[in-house]
């Protein structure tokens, strides 16, 4: 990660909504969502497993035994 | 004697030390600096060899603690001195810092940290994830009770004389939450956009952003929630207080009263505004140009009183103020201002084409602008005013605009950006003069400005330097119109010069703004002398609270200026992090170009992207931005922001000292690329993916969050390693990566893993079997150091390694590679306790002198340490010792009750 951890979290609010609206349209894998929104793929898992810390988005395992975690975004009123 | 004894350090050592004491019958404090016990292995995934769960074994041990008849716990707390009274016993300072949440009231129901719009690395899962500034450490954490991170008040907020917390707006901005950063600013006065047009922005000058590539737009960003709050709503969204049949008068309705009318109006009083001008808003709406402050945005703000129910009636100039205590306002509040100009003082000053600054620009305001096309204008001066008129005298086609100043550049009281775009706009400065006379023609009308050079002498009281005339350098500046921008006034005398004197040192109490009749109070300029906005917008809410206060006897819920918690320091702040990376503003500039002829605002708005990205550069000063979301969304009205720290004298009969180990930092071994390569993390960062409440959904990659399949350890990281300074063996790094092995094998069935190992040190009941069962579950040991560790651009990692077996050196690549880091001395006392005369070994553990006879002594009798503070020691080893330590106190304890 190029940037300083500090200030990657910094921006989480920032991105929040951001990512959220890329995850609207279905769930996505860190690298897919990274891709969409032209970001760093470090710095969206750091941001994406706040949100998920706190309730914005929930994972589901993606098919195979190889699988990967898909992301998709919490339903709110 | 307060306590029996004394524990510093809460983890398992700590706590086991207390609670054997406690359940001898002896009184323990135990001091711990963190806000929860349990140290860290309550953060462990399980412990080894048993792997039974490290929580379910350390949690019982905390709740103990904390609720055992004879321990007391102080979180959040340092010992900060300690001192021998000679006799065996101890006298300990310890301080408590605030933890802002009461914590009988607070129910642990983390809804202030789901509000919270500050996030920080999460230190106890390894910095993987956020946590926010308010929060609770934990899980398990005891006490389960949130607490605030504040390191003091922002410079943005605590530089703002309005008391605005510009620090949380930006956080509400970044956020995206722009009707709760209005509500925020409405807290402190209804002229949002005001402010965010026409400020000065202190805030910006102290930003803590501009040490690196320049402040946040703290102010654009206050007219970004207030143009987007006036673009969507209608009024301003708060209600005004229950009548509580108080009424006050207010003489002026510039920002000094329309911010008192606010203020008063929400808590409840009747008020009414007296302007003397035909609109509301005085110096803003007189005296501001238009590109500037626009008038749509002052009465949009003004609107925001009116909306609370404020009475302002225009065209009503007040002569005599006792008048309206008769007509029944139980209190008056004086904030005209300083309305007038100051004369030049100098011969000619009556010739047709001289004009005071102020009304100058307020006929021009007033839709009467003089007719300057063509001619030469003279602004002397070097003020706000003396700006703000030279820039009206060009867009009213002045051939010629000079600045005249008595000092030099630099001593200009103008603001750098007034100055500078002034002179953008065409304006020549002309410094260093003093003008003698108005040279009159024929017809009285100005032909030129007589100035006298002058020399800068010694400084004067103000601290500038004086200026003294140059004996016979008299000169001529020819020109047609003369405007006089030397100083304000106030226009007290014509009504209320009797009660006040003479401003701006009129005898009202600075801190109530009360005159010395009782029902007349004052605020602004009037009080304090020519300032600015935001200035005036303090003693505004500052009058408001006195008044409040006289009539009512306490806060009736007036929004109050916050009692600040002494500011963060600016170079601390940038410190937090090892880099900065570049980041422009982003927003357009202000649009200032040569000759302008129009009087269009300058500033372009901004739209909500270039908002957030703008306040996304806020580096969170104090960490807390007092953004106040918490405060609503906490159940149980348990924030306190008021709260503060304390101190506590105590006497003690002991002192334990069981402040555990550091972890070596990873990146002091740069050949490991931990920092740098986002696949490279520590043994406890794997612990805390391990553990059921890991950060991240399961044990995975941070770069892509894919599931690693090859997964290598690089044992001895930072010990037995002179290069770090650290020869010594940090005993347990061997077993717990071998129980990191055996559970990621569990977690992740297909992946590989292999231990770049120097030996495996397994010395332990059951340790050797646990070895031989990783060796049989598929675990790859390969005997050699590893020199270093290269990253691939799909993030995977390429160690270059010794393979000793084989005799060879070798490249293997991963998908993750663990660093099994060692552990050091931790020094946090380490003054402290040699003060005191506590010995350490070449190795900065704490000395036990007597190892053998008297384990866990340290060289001052009644000091004793338990766990890893002396030494490397794993989970067993640390109980065993704290046990030992128990005992050797207790000893101690009933040696200072025998007889001599």
């Amino acid at each position: 990660m190029s940037r300083d951890i500090r200030e990657v979290v910094r921006d989480e609010p920032l991105m929040r909504d951001r990512l959220l609206e890329l995850l609207a349209d279905g769930p996505l894998t860190v690298p897919e969502l990274a891709a969409a929104a032209h970001m760093p793929a470090s710095e969206v898992m750091v941001w994406l497993m706040g949100m998920r810390k706190y309730g914005y988005v929930f994972e589901e395992k993606g098919p195979g035994r190889l699988f990967e975690y898909r992301y998709s975004a919490v339903k709110r009123p | 004697m307060d306590y029996d004894a004394l524990v510093v350090g809460r983890g398992i050592g700590g706590m086991e030390s207390a609670l054997k004491l406690g359940d001898m019958g002896y009184r323990v404090l135990v001091v711990e600096k963190e806000a929860s016990v349990g140290g860290r292995m309550v953060l462990l995934s399980k412990v080894f060899p048993t792997l039974d769960c490290a929580s379910c074994i350390a949690t019982p041990k905390m709740a103990a603690t904390a609720h055992h008849p004879n321990v007391t716990v102080l979180t959040d707390s340092e010992v900060e001195a300690v001192s021998s009274d000679g006799g065996g016993r101890f006298l300990v300072r310890v301080h408590t810092r605030p933890r802002f949440v009461d914590l009988a009231a607070c129910t642990g129901c983390r809804q202030c940290e789901q509000a919270c719009t500050v996030a920080v690395p999460d230190e106890w899962n390894g910095e993987m994830v956020s946590r926010r500034a308010a929060y609770i450490a934990y899980p398990q954490a005891i006490p389960q009770k949130a607490l605030i991170e504040r390191r003091g008040t922002s410079p943005c907020t605590d530089a703002c004389p309005a008391g605005i917390r510009a620090h949380g707006y930006v956080s509400l901005v970044r956020s995206g939450l722009y009707e709760e950063a209005f509500q925020l600013l409405l807290e402190a006065t209804p002229l949002a956009a005001t402010l965010g047009a026409a400020c000065y922005a202190p805030c910006e000058t102290v930003c803590t952003r501009g040490e690196l590539e320049g402040p946040v737009a703290i102010r654009r960003l206050k007219r970004f929630v207030a143009e987007r709050h006036y673009a969507t709503a209608d009024g301003p969204g708060v209600t005004p207080g229950e009548p509580n049949g108080r009424r006050v008068a207010i003489v002026g309705s510039g920002p000094a009263g329309l911010t008192a009318a606010w203020q008063l109006a929400r808590a409840g009083y009747g008020v009414r505004v007296f302007e003397a001008g035909p609109e509301p808003g005085g110096f803003l709406r007189q005296a501001i140009p238009a590109y500037r402050l626009p008038a749509e945005l002052l009465d949009q703000d003004v609107a925001n009183v009116t909306a609370l129910g404020v009475e302002i009636t225009t065209n009503s100039p007040i002569a005599d103020v006792a008048a309206l205590k008769v007509e029944g306002y139980d209190a008056v509040l004086l904030a005209t201002g300083t309305p007038e100009s100051r004369p030049l003082g100098i011969p000619g000053e009556d010739l047709e084409g001289v004009q005071a600054g102020v009304a100058f620009l307020r006929d021009v305001r007033a839709g009467h602008p003089p007719d300057l096309a063509g001619k030469r204008v003279v602004v002397v001066g070097g003020g706000n005013v003396a700006m703000d008129s030279a820039r009206t005298a060009i867009r009213l086609g002045a051939s010629e605009t000079r600045v005249a100043y008595r000092r030099g550049r630099e001593e200009m009281p103008a603001h750098r950006a007034e100055l500078n775009d002034a002179l953008t706009e065409g304006a020549d400065l002309e410094l260093l003069v003093a003008p003698v006379q108005v040279i009159g023609d024929a017809d009285r009308r100005v032909a030129a400005l007589r100035c006298r050079r002058i020399e800068l002498g010694e400084p004067d009281d103000t601290g500038r330097r004086r200026p003294v005339p140059v004996p016979g350098s008299e000169f001529d500046i020819e020109c047609d119109v003369v405007i006089a921008a030397v100083g304000l006034t106030t226009a007290v005398e014509t009504f209320a010069g009797a009660l006040l004197g003479a401003p701006p040192a009129g005898p009202v109490d600075e801190r109530t703004l009360q005159s010395v009749i009782p029902w007349l109070f004052a605020a602004g300029d009037l009080v304090t002398g020519p300032s600015d906005i935001a200035r005036a917008v303090g003693q505004g809410r500052q009058a408001a609270q006195a008044i409040d206060r006289w009539l009512c006897g306490e806060r009736r819920g007036l929004a109050t200026v916050p009692d600040p918690l002494g500011v963060v320091d600016r170079a601390e702040v940038l410190a937090r992090q090892k880099s900065h990376s570049r980041r422009e503003s982003g927003l357009r500039p202000v649009n200032v170009t040569p000759r302008p002829r129009d009087f269009d605002q300058l500033e372009p708005p901004i739209g909500e992207e270039d908002a957030r990205a703008a306040a996304g550069r806020c580096l969170d000063c104090g960490v807390c931005s007092e953004c106040g979301q918490c405060l609503p969304a906490c159940p149980a009205n348990a924030i306190d922001l008021s709260m503060r720290g304390n101190d506590r004298s105590l006497e003690v009969g002991a002192v334990v000292l069981a402040t555990g180990y550091r972890i070596f930092p990873a990146d002091l071994k740069p050949q490991y690329g931990h920092g740098r390569f986002a696949n490279v993390i520590t043994g406890l960062q794997m612990e805390r993916l391990l553990a059921p409440t890991r950060p991240y959904t399961s044990v995975l990659r941070p770069s892509d969050g894919k599931i690693p399949m090859r997964i290598a350890y690089v044992m001895c990281t930072g010990s037995r390693d002179e290069s770090v300074g650290n020869p010594l063996c940090s005993k347990f790094c061997c077993m717990y990566s071998l129980k990191q092995n055996q559970l990621i094998m569990g977690v992740l069935r297909f992946a590989e893993v292999t231990v770049h190992y120097i030996d495996i040190r397994a010395v332990g009941k059951g340790y050797e079997e646990f070895f031989e069962q990783s060796k049989g579950m598929g675990v790859n040991f390969v005997k050699g150091r590893v020199a270093e560790i290269r990253e691939t651009p799909e993030a995977n990692l390429i160690l270059r390694y010794e393979d000793v077996d084989h005799g060879t050196l070798a490249e293997a690549e991963y998908d993750l590679v663990v660093l099994a880091v060692g552990v050091q001395p931790n020094q946090d006392l380490g003054q402290l306790l040699a003060a005191q005369g506590v010995a350490f070994d070449d190795r900065a553990y704490v000395d036990e002198v007597d190892e053998d006879y008297r384990p866990t002594a340290t060289s001052v009798p009644g000091i004793f340490v338990a766990g890893a503070l002396s030494g490397p020691r794993d989970i067993p080893e640390s109980i065993l010792h704290a046990g030992a330590a128990a005992i050797q106190v207790a000893a101690h304890l009933e040696s200072l009750k025998a007889p001599a």
